[in-house]
């Protein structure tokens, strides 16, 4: 543990506070935060909604932190629903104790069953309810990956539960807890582990018109795109396997916002792109939203299309 | 007089699982299991476009995404008539390798090590081992700490009886550290031949996206060469101490006896003989697999569509406020039989005469080593054994794999998707049998119907009230403290539930 002392933690707020801008106002605040974090007591609280786990698996896969590291030095996961200890009433108790003491950064995963609130449930409590009490003493909540962030797969069209993002289903229920988005099929690592230290350290971080990190999704892949200059000089691949322009097989870089290009995937040993498969758009807001928009084709290359403008 | 005894949620698996007991004279005489997550994947996956299959089922979930990706392209295969070049079938097989090795290192260390192994011992720990270190002094300065839950997510667990043996407790610890680096490199092995994991990127029917060139073959190597020392080293020797230090475990937790594997993992490109062959073995008699005899009963689950039904007819209608059910999984059946799916099935249909006689040997071994009988196999220890042992045959085929690679061949065959067409795709899931069912109509999904690994296994009871293999495990399990039940926690997780997959 860090043994810095309080006027210490004070110190590195005003510098912190100078670096970012920001009014003298805001050093004991970020100092208590500092502190919270260097005793290990900055609690997270992760829930699972409809979700498929991969972002927490994704999160093991993290190379920038290591997991040991990150739960014994950056953060107290509190819970983690395929992590904890915890079983069967234990569970609930430590779920239940952590609401309770309030002021944590609360990290969901999947989507709501808005319409079919059984669809989901946790420890006899519906996964709605659940949420709606978590995130009324949350601090502030990371909705990671896509199905949290956007609705995903589970709120597809044709989906049977009216499934909804956490951000909507909480607007409607009145909670105004700030929200961050994460999104990505799943979540980057990366990606959640800038947003919650940065979080637990200083603050919001600087958000686009969604919630979504600038930092991680500012730019679209298409922009950074390893196969660039081959869409420059038009050069597409007609089918699966074929080196060139992933544009006329379905490729959704021009319309996705997320730093993959530059920030491959397990650690750093590939990207999707990269290995020849078109971008789903698994982190764009639109990801999988409609039956007949695929998520691949081989249909484009068949026509004569002109290059995207 | 009996207690009920609820297991809800249960944790470290995957998903939302709830587990409901009923105790009598301290053994367990009933108990329900119920998948409590429904996201209505069948449904959505009609109307698309049939190459939307391999990603949408992918996200059925995020532990064996690779596994539903290899059954989609497998039944689309069929439904195309089309065969992937070798180079396109082995890159295939060496991304669904990487991905079982990383759920089984996941699973006994991460996931059931916890069960076992006493975290809280670390506290005393008093040698040099750097990472063991920094763990004993991060514990005491959260006892010490203002912390909501000091030594979250290590802590609170049940109050029970764990490993005694502190060095023992030591190294499994020290081994628990290294498998989270074990499993993020299987992760990494596959991302090589996936674009990224979880979610693979790269499957398409015909083979793969992704090129196979000689850097990929001796990257994937090196990572091998590294998890193969971790599976003979660290892994097999822990699951010998786990189970000579709970030797009752290998009394408990056993299922109902009927094994169901559909075989994976080819010895070559295409080929039928496969490292863990395909069978059935119902009540101790070998038969060959005949998927015709699959369906899926929904007399206790939340559906109301109809029950019996075989996958290419199947349906999925939610009804959440069914009277008498009490779970989202369906109750898959064999010619009506319960069955078991996994690497312990896996394991026992291999080891029947004339299928694999290496891995007999091995399991023999395995059990002499342990002091223990085939018979105990059946149990919680057999099937973390059955695990175990798996790794170290599949990192051997991986290695004859590489070996097959032609750098710079083709990895895909290309094709067309036809108005109309079916095909099933069987393969096995780090858990289990995995089957997808696709019917094509106007070059559109007109049926999708998935049977997963712990729809097997967790299944509820079916429309004869003949409960699943998991609900029987339990039964007759001894609960010596209903406060603290973790002989139930045991079983239920010697199976290694997914349920996000089960319910889908």
């Amino acid at each position: 543990m860090n043994e810095l002392s309080r006027r210490s933690f004070l110190e590195l707020s005003a510098k912190l506070c100078a670096a970012m801008g920001l009014g003298a106002g805001m050093i004991p605040q970020l100092a208590a935060a500092a502190e919270e974090l260097a005793a290990g007591n900055a609690p997270v609280l992760w829930l699972q909604g409809q979700s498929c786990s991969g972002c927490s698996i994704s999160l093991l896969d993290a190379e920038s932190i290591r997991p040991v590291k990150l739960l014994t030095s950056y953060i107290n996961l509190s819970f983690h629903q395929t992590l904890s200890t915890a079983t069967g009433e234990v569970a609930v108790a430590t779920v239940n104790k952590i609401i309770a003491a309030g002021g944590y950064i609360l990290i969901t995963e999947g989507a709501v069953p808005a319409g079919m609130p059984k669809a989901c449930s946790f420890g006899g409590e519906l996964y709605g309810d659940q949420l709606v009490r978590a995130a009324k003493g949350a601090k502030a909540i990371i909705a990671i990956g896509s199905c949290a962030a956007f609705g995903g797969i589970p709120a597809a069209e044709n989906n049977p539960t009216g499934a909804v993002s956490v951000p909507q289903y909480l607007k409607d229920k009145g909670i105004a807890t700030p929200t961050i988005l994460t999104p990505g099929c799943p979540c980057h690592p990366d990606w959640l582990l800038g947003t919650v230290t940065y979080a637990l350290k200083v603050g919001i971080p600087p958000l686009d018109s969604m919630g979504r990190p600038k930092a991680f999704y500012g730019r679209l892949i298409h922009d950074q795109c390893p196969r660039f200059a081959d869409y420059e000089r038009e050069r597409f691949a007609k089918t699966f396997g074929e080196d060139g322009c992933l544009f006329k097989l379905g490729c959704l870089g021009p319309i996705t916002h997320t730093d993959c290009s530059v920030r491959p995937w397990n650690g750093g040993v590939n990207s999707c792109i990269r290995a020849g498969a078109p971008c789903i758009g698994c982190g764009g807001e639109q990801f999988a939203a409609k039956a007949d928009v695929p998520f691949i084709t081989k249909k484009r290359a068949a026509e004569k299309t002109d290059k995207p403008a | 007089m009996s207690k009920t005894i609820e297991l809800s949620p249960v944790t470290r698996i995957e998903g939302h699982l709830a587990i409901k007991v009923e105790v009598e004279d301290g053994k367990v005489a009933k108990a329900y299991v119920a998948g409590e997550m429904f996201r209505g994947f069948e449904k959505i996956l009609r109307g698309r476009d049939p190459l939307d299959a391999q990603h949408v089922t992918q996200r059925i979930c995020g532990v064996c995404p690779v596994e539903h990706g290899t059954a989609s392209v497998l039944a689309q295969e069929m439904a195309y008539n089309l065969t992937p070049p070798p180079n396109g079938f082995l890159a295939r097989y060496l991304l669904q390798a990487a991905n079982f090795l990383m759920s089984h290192i996941t699973h006994f260390y991460i996931l059931s090590g916890p069960d076992f192994v006493d975290v809280a011992k670390i506290a005393d720990y008093s040698g040099s081992d750097p990472a063991l270190v920094a763990l004993r002094n991060w514990v005491k300065s959260q006892i010490n700490s203002r912390s909501v839950v000091p030594g979250g997510p290590f802590l609170p667990r049940y109050a029970a009886q764990y490993l005694q043996d502190a060095d023992a407790n030591y190294t499994i610890l020290r081994h628990y550290l290294e498998a989270i680096e074990m499993r993020t490199l299987a992760h990494r092995m596959g991302a090589i031949f996936a674009g990224k994991l979880p979610h693979a990127a790269t499957l398409v029917p015909g083979g793969i996206t992704e090129k196979m060139t000689e850097l990929k073959i001796s990257e994937y190597r090196s990572g091998l060469d590294t998890l193969r020392d971790f599976v003979e080293q660290c892994y097999l020797p822990d699951v010998v101490a786990v189970a000579k230090a709970f030797p009752d475990y290998f009394t408990v937790g056993r299922g109902c006896g009927n094994y169901l594997s559909y075989g994976v993992f080819p010895l070559t490109a295409g080929n039928a003989t496969k490292l863990l062959p395909a069978g059935v073995l119902l009540e101790g008699k070998f038969q060959p697999l005949n998927p015709d005899a699959i369906a899926e009963e929904v007399g206790c689950s939340l559906y109301s569509s109809g029950s019996g039904l075989k996958p290419y007819d199947g349906e999925t209608v939610a009804a959440p406020d069914k009277v008498n059910a009490y779970s989202w999984l369906k109750a898959p059946r064999y010619n009506g039989k319960v069955m078991e799916v996994g690497p312990l099935a896996r394991v026992m249909v291999g080891c029947q005469d004339g299928q694999n006689a290496a891995l007999k040997s091995a399991v023999d071994g395995l059990l002499k080593d342990i002091g223990r009988e085939a018979g105990d196999l059946n149990s919680v220890l057999g099937r973390h054994a059955a695990r175990a042992l798996e790794c170290k045959f599949i990192i051997d085929q991986c290695d004859q794999w590489l070996d097959q690679a032609t750098p710079d061949e083709p990895t895909f065959t290309d094709f067309s998707v036809p108005e109309t067409g079916r095909g099933c795709g069987l393969t096995e899931a780090a858990r289990g049998a995995l089957g997808h069912w696709l019917e094509i109509k106007d070059s559109k999904i007109s049926n999708y119907q998935c049977v997963v690994p712990t729809t097997w296994n967790c299944s509820p009871r079916d429309d004869r009230g003949v409960p699943g293999t998991v609900e029987q495990a339990l039964v007759g399990l001894p609960i010596a403290d209903p406060q603290n039940p973790i002989e139930a926690a045991r079983v239920v997780r010697s199976f290694d539930p997914c349920l996000a997959c089960a319910v889908h």
